[in-house]
């Protein structure tokens, strides 16, 4: 029979039980012994996981005082959601990737640290190591504030495949410039055949994809750029100039829009003579050809200002709630990742770029074998992030509203870019 | 006395567990929200949130997105509801009726929603597909214009409405049946023998009788109309140009790729309020007119 103190009793283990259901551990660092870090990633898939896998256990190897422990998350959008949700927690890992609008927003928070007295420390870097990381590359780790928040890990960044065999069928010359890809994408466009020039997803407000980043990359060629003192930047003239470059296209008929990766289905299904895409798109796009004809593979081309690419990929960032001894041990970590015979081994594995020019001279026989590679990784000379700032990944979507504004809702491009900036601004300020 | 006292005490005892992981894990987040809607807050540090009181309420309601996606949700509600009750309706009185293979019909009719939402609307976006798709490869046999459905600002919203209709439409025909099958075949045989027809029949007594069948399947598909979510998500993301943002996908938009806590929880509040006083009216309009045997 129960008592009041038994139903007290039963009660408050029940509650303590429930609530200790919902609650993990914390891995406390012991005392003595290799010093544990924790490593949270999104590299699951294809070859990315064994190639991981293979650094890591190359690394305790050589370093037996450090133990590093994957977390392995099976996408970007999951990590980003499990870094926050452990960060919430006071779980976090000792090092993540991490994109640069997450990285802006961490910093604010104070959920990383700065790794300046790493980079220039004792176990640092030298100033001779530091000019060989590709200059896009450097920049991108650094945030408004001018302190390095990031190293670099998986670098990539934009070129242009095309049907190779049809553009020789057609006599068509690989443009080096976009007023040439305007032509040759005007040339193969036929309603009765059912062909076009290429297909892009334009990206919505939810997120940029890659016609996002090809607008970008657009933008970039015309001498403009995103953000100026610190505020977007979107309604330039070289922005005007390049969303009526689309406009024109979607509008004659050699540009179309689809979704998940459209450029490759219709570049496989030869009805699109271009993909415009990361070189990590390679082997998938292969894969959709299924050697039906042959693919090239050229640099993104010239607008009037020049090159302009985007470079994509994730670098990795340390947690502030890690130990002196954890801190120490990531950064031995990400410091021997960035040398060169390690980006060259994960770049040959992955298809990922070699962060540093002196990882170049290691993988000759890789490039005379892959030369498509090497093209991808002689665009990191010019290519650059998106802006590091938090809210920028809600502004890139302003942009990609502003695509669909010009094109499918039939907007004037200067209206159209005008709303994205306007958007951009109150997006970036929010999340400051 | 003491008896009646013991067993009560007993009863609260049993139902401790559930009641407490209910508190903990779903009136408790619950509160949660309400709490963090008052608060411009950051997830990642909550030291750094600021009380702002009502400011994220005030925000969103002087917000052109906040009622846009409302009309673009009351769209979706109309396309999905009223034809929704229809054609299950219609589909589950021509499934009561006797004929070969009325199994296999039954079997087809309700198997699509039993799939998973995030497979099958990949599968349409497929068949929607204005270059490769289905859809519009039946529109150019048939000679018609071919459509950009869900890359179209207009098309879009239809297309996901087609889908959830065929996704959806099973479950409402299930219960419709169950409807009918509850209804006595005494009442429709008296309407017959006082010389009903089909339609008088169906008219002064069928459908009287199931008053109750058709409250309740609409206020589940009116609830889950508001709170559709996955087939936005796969196949549209919201766009294309907001076409299809309802406030369930902007409300996933403001918490989960914006990270906007404080507005997100306040809209998520707004959305309980919404779907609570719908519920509420549709109850009491529609008291009056159910007909219980």
């Amino acid at each position: 029979m129960p008592t009041k103190k038994t139903t007290a009793l039963v009660m408050a283990s029940t509650l303590v039980g429930v609530l200790a259901a919902g609650c993990g551990s914390a891995t406390a660092p012991k005392a003595s012994g290799p010093v544990t870090i924790t490593f949270m990633e999104a590299m699951s898939s294809g070859t990315l996981k064994p190639a991981t896998q293979a650094l890591v256990s190359q690394f305790e190897k050589s370093h037996k005082n450090i133990k590093i422990e994957l977390q392995v998350e099976p996408s970007y959008s999951v990590l980003e959601t499990k870094i926050e949700a452990s960060v919430t927690a006071d779980q976090a890992p000792t090092i993540a990737q991490a994109y640069e609008d997450w990285a802006a927003g961490y910093a604010n928070s104070g959920a990383i640290v700065p790794l300046n007295s790493y980079v220039d420390g004792s176990n640092g870097v030298t100033a001779q190591q530091k000019s060989q990381i590709w200059p896009g590359v450097w920049k991108d780790q650094i945030l408004p504030d001018g302190k390095i928040w990031m190293w670099p890990f998986n670098k990539s960044d934009f070129v242009m495949y095309y049907n190779q065999t049809w553009l020789n069928k057609e006599n068509l010359p690989v443009p080096t410039t976009w007023s040439q890809f305007a032509t040759d994408a005007q040339a193969v466009t036929s309603s009765s055949a059912n062909t076009w020039g290429v297909s892009i997803d334009p990206g919505s407000t939810s997120g940029a994809s890659n016609g996002t980043y090809l607008y970008v990359s657009l933008i970039r060629a015309y001498g403009g750029h995103l953000m100026k003192n610190g505020k977007p930047n979107f309604d330039s003239i070289p922005a005007q100039k390049a969303l009526s470059y689309i406009v024109h296209m979607y509008q004659n008929g050699s540009m179309k829009f689809g979704t998940s990766y459209p450029g490759q289905t219709a570049l496989g299904a030869q009805h699109g003579l271009f993909d415009l895409s990361t070189i990590a798109s390679y082997y998938y796009n292969e894969k959709a050809i299924g050697g039906k004809f042959t693919m090239g593979v050229a640099p993104f081309p010239k607008g009037p200002a020049g090159e302009g690419n985007v470079m994509q990929g994730t670098n990795l960032v340390m947690f502030s709630g890690a130990s002196t001894a954890q801190k120490n041990a990531a950064w031995t970590f990400m410091k021997w990742l960035s040398e060169p015979a390690q980006t060259a081994y994960w770049a040959t594995k992955t298809g990922y770029l070699p962060v540093t020019k002196a990882a170049l001279p290691l993988m000759t026989s890789y490039y005379n074998s892959h030369p498509y590679q090497k093209i991808a990784a002689e665009s990191l000379t010019y290519a650059r992030p998106t802006p590091p700032v938090a809210g920028m990944a809600q502004a890139v979507g302003a942009l990609a509203n502003a695509i669909q504004a010009a094109t499918i809702g039939h907007q004037s491009v200067a209206t159209a870019l005008a709303t994205a900036e306007s958007k951009a601004t109150s997006d970036v300020n929010s999340a400051q | 006395m003491f008896a009646t006292e013991r067993r009560r005490r007993s009863a609260y005892l049993y139902l401790t567990p559930a009641a407490l992981i209910f508190l903990v894990f779903t009136l408790g987040p619950a509160f949660f929200v309400l709490y963090i809607s008052l608060f411009n807050w950051n997830f990642l540090n909550s030291a750094q949130s600021t009380f702002v009181g009502f400011h994220n309420y005030t925000n969103l309601l002087a917000s052109s997105t906040f009622w846009h996606s409302l009309g673009i949700s009351l769209y979706f509600v109309i396309g999905t509801v009223p034809v929704g009750l229809f054609l299950a309706l219609v589909i589950a009185m021509a499934l009561m009726n006797q004929f070969a293979g009325r199994g296999f019909v039954r079997l087809a009719v309700f198997s699509p929603y039993v799939t998973p939402v995030v497979a099958t609307s990949i599968v349409w976006i497929w068949i929607f597909n204005p270059q490769f798709g289905l859809l519009n490869g039946l529109l150019h046999m048939a000679h018609l214009p071919e459509l950009g459905w869900l890359e179209s600002q207009r098309w879009a919203m239809p297309g996901v409405i087609l889908y959830t209709l065929w996704h959806s439409l099973g479950f409402d025909v299930i219960i419709f049946m169950a409807g009918l099958s509850a209804i006595s075949a005494d009442l429709r045989e008296a309407a017959r023998i006082d010389g009903a027809n089909r339609w008088q029949e169906f008219w002064s007594v069928t459908w009287p009788l199931l008053t109750p069948t058709t409250l309740f399947v609409l206020i589940i598909t009116t609830i889950g109309s508001l709170q559709a979510f996955t087939q936005f998500f796969t196949m549209t993301s919201g766009g294309p140009l907001s076409a299809t943002t309802t406030t369930s996908y902007l409300l996933y938009q403001l918490a989960f790729l914006f990270y906007r806590t404080g507005p997100a929880a306040a809209l998520a509040v707004l959305l309980f309020i919404l779907i609570a006083g719908l519920t509420a009216l549709q109850m009491l309009l529609s008291q009056r007119r159910t007909h219980y045997q």
